[in-house]
């Protein structure tokens, strides 16, 4: 039986910080060059501003997935998501821009079959979900997995561990973004 | 085993003292006045009486009794070197009108017809022991075993049989089965050892309480209903005791409604007490278990986690999940620079679905509100002008689609809404070196292109900048049609 102890010792924060950091800290620079390339007019706009601000934003999602890497549900979920927004967002340009740390063109197969893989593996493990979903909890269980990344496919047990890890990751994200922005800003 | 079958000969006594009848009032009466060990003591007593095993068998019984010795025997006894059954000592007793009427009647009174089926048996069983069908220590284990079952069945004494005598023996046997597994570890080790060892001795202690149930069968010839009546009683009871000892209990109320059965030694999981054995509960079991877990994995990573309530303590991890992501947001926001990109974007984030968390993150943030706040003020302080053109334009702009986007913006900035009457009342009280920070109706024109008619003066709006600036000065911005709603300044 699984311990709690045994969420802790999984997350070695140690080797996602150092590879966020890297890939973050890549995507940022590409992001800074395209701003330059960009005209000077029309940098300030509210509409360029927020389109920067999505790349930063999922730039920033997507090095802290892929330094996670595929093991856990919500990191593949979320770097199947960049990617279609990419798509959508950049249409041709999308193979050009891949994003930071992630190299998926390759991959995209061994992609899907894991995720299969492991998807059949987590259903197995916790059942009969109904009395949860019925209940007075499934309302909240609903709302997060609305927040969670490929939360939506996920029962009650899985999707308690997913948020565990999540939450873990969304921290120390958050921890490193803000060391960055002061040391650029100091 | 003995104390079985003498139980036997006991109450066949008392059937045959009320002259071979049986007479519910008397044995109700006899067995709710004693108390239960000195019951137990009596029928001892009355069983002593009259039996009389082979020497050679009533050594090998000796032997296996006296190692157990059960507390009972020394209740009785008291004397450890007697054999249990030669009571001749006397008993504590405490009823002595009780006692006479049955010591008269048993001393000569042979084992009646009905139970020497059952004398048979239970010395068949005793011979199937000894001829090591079992091996001795499941012999032992067996004799311990039916020693505490007549222990317990004593114990239940007048509570138990409510119908007669024929519903005692059967109804304590089952009764004490299903306290077997309730009780000590020992009576649960000893009943298993009962279903473990080789199907041979199951099948004895399957032919004994077969031959019990037959014997009372027989014995009961008057009164079928009664007999019927605590078989289904005991077959409830059993069922009442839960699922303890299930096997036990299967094999029980089956052999005592029909003819012997093979014992069927099944890999049981022995639940705890009160849970079923159910493979459904089980699983549920388990599932609930590991949510638990989780969620108390969750509650150390959450803070604010004090929460008993599963609901609520959802609610907080809902909640602090949906904030960890909006200061993701805002941080790669404030990386572009500036309040006038940071301000904007605080706004637009609305049309992504979670305006809701705007005013949270103000309210909950504590870090991210000051360190945003920080950004603006620092580049507000530079060049404040233009910041508040900028910002004026933007809040213009949400306030022609969305009010709420619109004091979300406003709020994220620190500013507030206001009546003109109330903010010129205020600016004139408080601060009039601060005049040119006040421009009350300049920017109406620009902003009248929202089309929202800002031509009189009350419609105008004023913005009280946040204290966390330093400037403390009031700033008139914007136009708004309804009386503006208020906020505090942080």
């Amino acid at each position: 039986m699984m311990n709690p102890q045994r969420l802790s010792l999984s997350f070695s924060s140690t080797s996602y910080k150092y590879r966020f950091v890297q890939g973050f800290i890549r995507a940022l620079k590409r992001i800074n060059r395209q701003k330059l390339a960009t005209s000077l007019l029309s940098r300030s706009s509210p509409t360029e501003i927020y389109k920067r601000y999505l790349k930063v934003k999922s730039a920033a999602d997507a090095s802290m997935a892929s330094a996670v890497g595929l093991r856990r549900a919500w990191s593949r979920a979320l770097l199947q998501r960049i990617r279609d927004q990419e798509r959508i967002n950049f249409g041709n340009k999308y193979y050009k821009y891949c994003p930071a740390g992630t190299r998926i063109r390759g991959k995209s197969t061994t992609f899907t079959m894991i995720r299969n893989i492991k998807r059949s593996s987590d259903d197995r493990n916790c059942k009969d979900q109904e009395s949860i979903n019925n209940g007075a909890l499934g309302w909240k269980a609903n709302e997060l997995r609305k927040l969670v990344p490929g939360g939506e496919a996920m029962d009650m047990c899985n999707l308690l561990d997913e948020t565990a890890h999540y939450i873990k990751c969304l921290a120390t994200q958050v921890k490193l973004m803000k060391r960055i922005a002061d040391f650029a800003s100091a | 085993m003995q104390p079985c079958s003498r139980e036997m000969q006991g109450m066949s006594s008392l059937l045959n003292a009320s002259s071979s009848q049986i007479s519910l009032e008397d044995l109700q009466q006899q067995q709710s006045q004693s108390s239960s060990s000195i019951q137990g003591s009596q029928i001892h007593q009355i069983h002593a009486s009259h039996y009389e095993p082979p020497p050679s068998h009533d050594d090998f019984l000796e032997q296996m009794l006296s190692t157990l010795g059960p507390p009972s025997w020394a209740d009785l006894g008291g004397q450890p070197g007697k054999v249990p059954w030669d009571t001749t000592t006397t008993v504590p007793d405490g009823n002595g009108p009780n006692n006479k009427p049955r010591d008269d009647e048993t001393p000569d009174n042979v084992p009646a017809f009905p139970f020497d089926e059952s004398a048979n048996l239970a010395s068949k069983f005793r011979n199937h022991q000894i001829s090591g069908g079992c091996g001795s220590k499941s012999a032992a284990a067996a004799a311990a075993a039916m020693m505490l079952q007549h222990q317990l069945m004593l114990a239940r004494g007048g509570g138990a049989a409510g119908a007669g005598e024929t519903g005692l023996v059967p109804m304590p046997l089952s009764l004490s089965n299903g306290e077997f597994d309730r009780s000590q570890n020992d009576v649960v080790d000893g009943s298993s050892s009962f279903k473990s060892p080789t199907s041979g001795c199951d099948a004895a202690v399957q032919a004994l309480y077969n031959g019990f149930g037959a014997g009372s069968l027989a014995g009961a010839g008057q009164a079928p209903n009664q007999f019927h009546h605590p078989q289904g009683g005991s077959m409830a009871a059993q069922q009442n005791y839960g699922a303890s000892g299930p096997a036990m209990n299967q094999t029980q109320a089956p052999s005592g409604s029909s003819g012997a059965q093979p014992a069927q030694p099944r890999p049981r999981v022995r639940a705890r007490r009160g849970q079923a054995t159910d493979p459904h509960s089980i699983a549920e079991r388990l599932r609930r278990e590991r949510i638990a877990e989780r969620m108390k994995a969750l509650q150390e990573l959450v803070p604010n986690a004090n929460k008993t309530d599963k609901a609520s303590m959802l609610d907080e991890i809902i909640d602090y999940v949906k904030f960890l992501q909006l200061q993701v947001k805002v941080l790669s926001m404030s990386r572009l620079g500036g309040a006038a990109a940071v301000a904007p974007l605080v706004a637009d984030m609305s049309p992504e679905g979670n305006g809701g968390d705007c005013i949270q993150a103000n309210s909950n943030g504590g870090t991210h509100g000051r360190t945003s706040n920080g950004n603006t003020n620092n580049n507000q302080t530079a060049s404040s002008n233009d910041t508040m053109t900028v910002t004026e334009h933007q809040v213009a702009k949400l306030m022609e689609e969305d009010m709420g986007s619109a004091m979300q913006y406003l709020q994220g900035k620190g500013l507030c809404l206001m009546p003109i009457s109330l903010a010129t009342a205020i600016s004139t009280a408080t601060c009039h070196t601060r005049n040119p920070m006040i421009n009350n109706n300049h920017h109406h024109p620009p902003i009248g292109s929202n089309g929202e008619g800002p031509s009189s003066p009350s419609m105008s709006v004023l913005t009280v900048q946040s204290a966390t600036t330093g400037n403390g000065a009031a700033a008139a911005d914007g136009s708004v049609k309804d009386a503006a709603s208020v906020s505090q300044p942080w």
